[in-house]
């Protein structure tokens, strides 16, 4: 625009007759194209306005379209900087400016102002630089640093615990538990803002412990709730470091959780904090059911008073006074004993009404509750009994060509080498 | 019948004499097993004799942590929870002796026969019939309740000939109509051919053949003599008893060499472990089924007294007063097999040697140690 | 969906007239029959009273047709005066339960003739 306004500036200086009468000077068809009749108005509100008060012209949203909603989510203008990516000294023109640009002294060499071959993708990639601010892009993770969704942070870990003094927590993982902001009202300071952290922390053999935090920014949060966590380790033992001693139920508040032990391969079929939980502690094989309120603070709180409520098997032998014996269906039920009491009871010593049966013992006569299995929704449809019979004739086939194969090396039988002339028919 | 062949043979496979035409052979680097069956005398009325069964079943050594190990073959892909009970004192033990009752079920051997001779009855001819079709009929009678070896199952060959079917073709349609699971209608690769078979027997998988062949064969079957043959024999070649040790195949192992006069390697290693009862037994299992032992009666009087006595599942550590009386009379009674019967004298006579020097000492220190709790 | 059990769905009635057949299973080019035992004026797509057997006609790679009967359920229908039918005839003929039935045997003659022709025309043409 400024350049336009100059040219048009030192047409108007010269006289006219000067420019009809020297066609070899200038040539008479010069800008003409350009020239216009309007008054031009040097001042305007581009360069009157400073550039905030024009980004907020653009970006702000009326009282009335801010309750529609309005301005928010991805179609929102951002306030961009224009000057990114301008540096003092690099412009347009590619010049050297000793001082400035480059250094004055290169070597032994006295550099000199000068002119270098231009780049003709500078401007390219500003307004690239430009467009790049535009949208706003979420953070994108890794599946494996992700945690339970996206990138926030629950399920995330954030690494052990800050060393206390000389003790440095190795071999210790945290992991964010949960993540959430509450508001406080304050006399002088109205509605505040507050974020609250659990995170777990353990080494995987045993030792783990979990932590709250609570600060004004999410991180700060973060970082108290795993140094508390860190301070708060309990050491759990676990059965042939794989799963917990036996089935056992726990609660806090309205929150129930049964607690099964599995055997090696299982895994861990039970909420995801439980898991984070067992992770810690390094517990591989275990099934959990939550039952009653899903409060997250609960849930963790159940288990871990769970588990420390545990009982080893001599502990459950003593209590008892009998003998605790293991059978295992891969051993094809052998009777193995696991522990022995220092006095075992006799028959007739037991009373009637005693729970003998470990489960109901060690569950406190609590009962999981099973649900009915319905039939699926098709299996009641007529259709499906008009498939079934369909797909008889069918049942054996894949069973045949994976044994046919494993024979011949292909689907083909006895009968093919038999009738040769069939087979070429089929590849014709 | 001579029984193992440690020829250094140049060319380093031999083709033994197989009725088949498939020639199966085994190449063990230079060592060449050739399999022996039971072709001869019967061997069934031996090894079913109570007092041979005893024996048999007490040299197998049973150890529960071994009959009851980790078994896997239960098609679940992922292993039960345990089961826990609080038991007490008698419960325990009603429930311990269930458990020997089934660990006697797992134990029980594969039994001992002659090898089958092959059927040859024709039960009519009938020239009219022939052209009526170019194709055998066979005939299986599938009435229920009837055991597979007693089946009806006959053919009508194209020339009108109506007969009994041969094992093959029985055992191939008793598979078809009455399916056992595990085996298969054709013989699986392991067994037919002897380079995965020589790879196994390599990487000592002897139970896992014998296991298979116990599936796959009726105990006459001659494939599964000939198998369980090299087996055993690739057993003893490479005292590998321990193995098979508390396994349902010691006892025909055990059998099988004394059949074959071989039991000079196993001998030689029970004396070296330290478990001469069981080396005295064998002694006995020899008198009972060769009869050819000088002191033989000795034996057999001493097998009565050693089967009430706990298993040895190790060297003595600790012994008593009647072990050494017993013990005392094991190693008279073996000194003189060593001398008379033995073909392996000076090894075995060094192994007993050394036993006896071990015997004293313990001797010594048992009986000091009941001094000194003061029961002497 | 499981297969009906070889004891039979179909009804059964004391009085009517059973007979033992063949019935056509298998699917197309690949016939396969049960020797099954059903009323007499029944069709061969409805239920049997019991199944005795099997007949699989094609023969197999050892150039074999397998037959498979249940000789004791057939000795108790046979009783009960169950009539025959004659493919099944001849097949319990073939397996010496039955006497041979003169259909074979006319079946036999019948194809050694046409072997006997087929080797005089095949002489002939040889020689002209």
């Amino acid at each position: 625009m400024a350049t336009k306004l100059l040219t048009i500036r030192n047409l108007l200086n010269k006289p006219l007759s000067l420019l009809m009468n020297s066609p070899h000077y200038i040539k008479p068809t010069y800008n003409l194209q350009t020239f216009s009749t309007t008054p031009i108005a040097s001042v305007n509100f581009f360069n009157k306005l400073p550039a905030e008060k024009l980004w907020k012209s653009v970006t702000s949203v009326s009282n009335a379209g801010a309750k529609k909603g309005r301005g928010k989510g991805a179609g929102r203008i951002r306030i961009r900087d224009l000057n990114r990516g301008q540096v003092i000294g690099v412009g347009k023109i590619n010049m050297l400016w000793p001082g400035l640009s480059a250094p004055v002294i290169r070597g032994r060499e006295l550099l000199k102002q000068q002119r270098l071959p231009d780049d003709p993708e500078r401007m390219e990639k500003l307004i690239k630089l430009r467009d790049s601010m535009t949208r706003f892009r979420r953070l994108k993770l890794s599946p494996i640093e992700r945690g339970w969704s996206g990138s926030r942070m629950p399920g995330r870990s954030i690494g052990p615990p800050d060393p206390v003094g000389d003790e440095e927590f190795t071999g210790f993982d945290t992991k964010v538990l949960q993540l959430r902001s509450l508001l406080i009202m304050k006399g002088n300071l109205g509605r505040t803002r507050n974020f609250q952290a659990m995170v777990v922390t353990g080494n995987g053999h045993g030792l783990a412990g979990f932590g709250f935090g609570k600060a004004k920014e999410a991180p700060s949060a973060l970082r108290k709730a795993k140094n508390r966590a860190g301070k708060k380790l309990m050491n759990f033992e676990t059965y042939n470091g794989h799963t917990v001693f036996h089935d056992f139920f726990t609660a806090f508040g309205k929150t129930k959780i049964y607690v099964q032990k599995k055997n090696e391969g299982y895994g861990l079929v039970c909420h995801r904090a439980i898991r984070e939980i067992c992770q810690a502690i390094g517990i591989k094989d275990l099934r959990a059911k939550v039952e009653g309120s899903n409060n997250l603070q609960h849930i963790v709180k159940a288990f871990f008073i769970g588990l420390l409520q545990q009982r080893t098997h001599q502990q459950l032998a003593e209590e008892k006074k009998l003998h605790l014996v293991e059978f295992r269906q891969e051993n094809s039920y052998y009777p193995t004993v696991v522990a022995s009491p220092s006095y075992v009871r006799t028959k007739d010593e037991i009373p009637k009404d005693e729970t003998l049966d470990f489960i109901n013992y060690v569950m406190n006569d609590r009962v999981i509750l099973k649900r009915k299995k319905f039939p699926r929704f098709y299996e009641t449809m007529p259709h499906y009994e008009i498939y079934l019979k369909k797909y008889e004739k069918y049942r054996n086939h894949e069973r045949i060509r994976l044994n046919l194969k494993t024979e011949y090396g292909e689907v083909k039988s006895f009968l093919t080498d038999k009738y040769p002339e069939e087979k070429k028919d089929e590849e014709a | 019948m001579s029984l193992i062949k440690l020829c250094q043979n140049s060319t380093k496979t031999i083709l033994f004499k197989c009725t088949e035409s498939q020639g199966l052979y085994i190449s063990a680097r230079k060592l060449s097993i050739v399999p022996s069956i039971y072709d001869g005398e019967n061997p069934a009325p031996k090894f079913f004799s109570s007092g041979v069964q005893i024996i048999l079943k007490r040299l197998t050594r049973p150890n529960f942590e071994k009959v009851f190990r980790k078994r896997t073959n239960s098609n679940i892909s992922v292993l039960r929870t345990p089961v826990y009970k609080f038991l007490t004192d008698e419960e325990l033990k009603t429930e311990q002796s269930n458990a020997y009752k089934s660990a006697e079920r797992l134990l029980q051997m594969p039994p001992v026969v002659k090898v089958q001779e092959p059927v040859d009855d024709v039960l009519s001819k009938d020239p009219a019939l022939v052209g009526y079709d170019s194709s055998t009929y066979l005939f299986t009678d599938i009435t229920h309740g009837v055991a597979n070896e007693h089946r009806l199952i006959i053919q009508r060959e194209p020339d009108g000939t109506l007969r009994s079917c041969d094992h093959d073709v029985r055992k191939k349609l008793n598979q078809i109509y009455f399916p056992m699971q595990g085996r298969k209608l054709r013989d699986p690769l392991v067994f037919s051919d002897p380079e995965k078979l020589n790879s196994l027997l390599e990487r000592q998988k002897y139970e896992y053949i014998l296991d298979r062949a116990c599936v796959q064969y009726e105990p006459d079957d001659p494939q599964y003599q000939k198998l369980t043959s090299i087996t055993y024999q690739h057993v003893d070649m490479n005292n590998q008893y321990d193995l098979i040790r508390s396994t349902r195949h010691f006892g025909p192992l055990a059998f099988y060499l004394t059949w074959h006069n071989s039991i000079d390697n196993l001998m030689l290693e029970l004396v070296q472990t330290g478990i001469i009862r069981e080396a005295v037994l064998l002694m006995s299992l020899r008198q009972a089924i060769k009869e050819d032992l000088v002191n033989g009666e000795e034996s057999t009087a001493l097998v009565s007294e050693i089967l009430p006595t706990r298993i040895q599942l190790s060297k003595p550590e600790f012994v008593s007063e009647e072990d050494i009386q017993l013990d005392t009379k094991c190693m008279e009674c073996l000194d003189k097999y060593i001398n008379n019967n033995s073909a392996m004298k000076s090894q075995q006579g060094l192994a007993l040697q050394g036993f006896r020097e071990y015997y004293q000492q313990l001797i010594e220190i048992s009986r000091g140690l009941q001094k000194a709790h003061g029961n002497a | 969906m499981p297969l009906p059990p070889a004891t039979g769905t179909g009804r059964y009635y004391a009085i009517a007239a059973k007979s033992i057949r063949l019935i056509r299973h298998g699917c197309t080019n690949r016939p396969f029959f049960h020797i099954s035992v059903t009323h007499r004026r029944r069709l061969n797509s409805q239920p049997v009273i019991e199944q005795l057997g099997s007949y699989d006609p094609m023969p197999n790679m050892n150039n074999e047709k397998l037959v498979a009967l249940n000789l004791d359920r057939i000795k108790h229908w046979l009783g009960k005066g169950a009539h025959v039918s004659p493919p099944v005839a001849e097949l319990l003929g073939l397996s010496g339960f039955f006497p041979i039935h003169p259909r074979s045997y006319m079946t036999a003659w019948r194809n050694r003739r046409t072997e006997r022709e087929n080797q005089a025309k095949e002489k002939a043409e040889g020689s002209s």
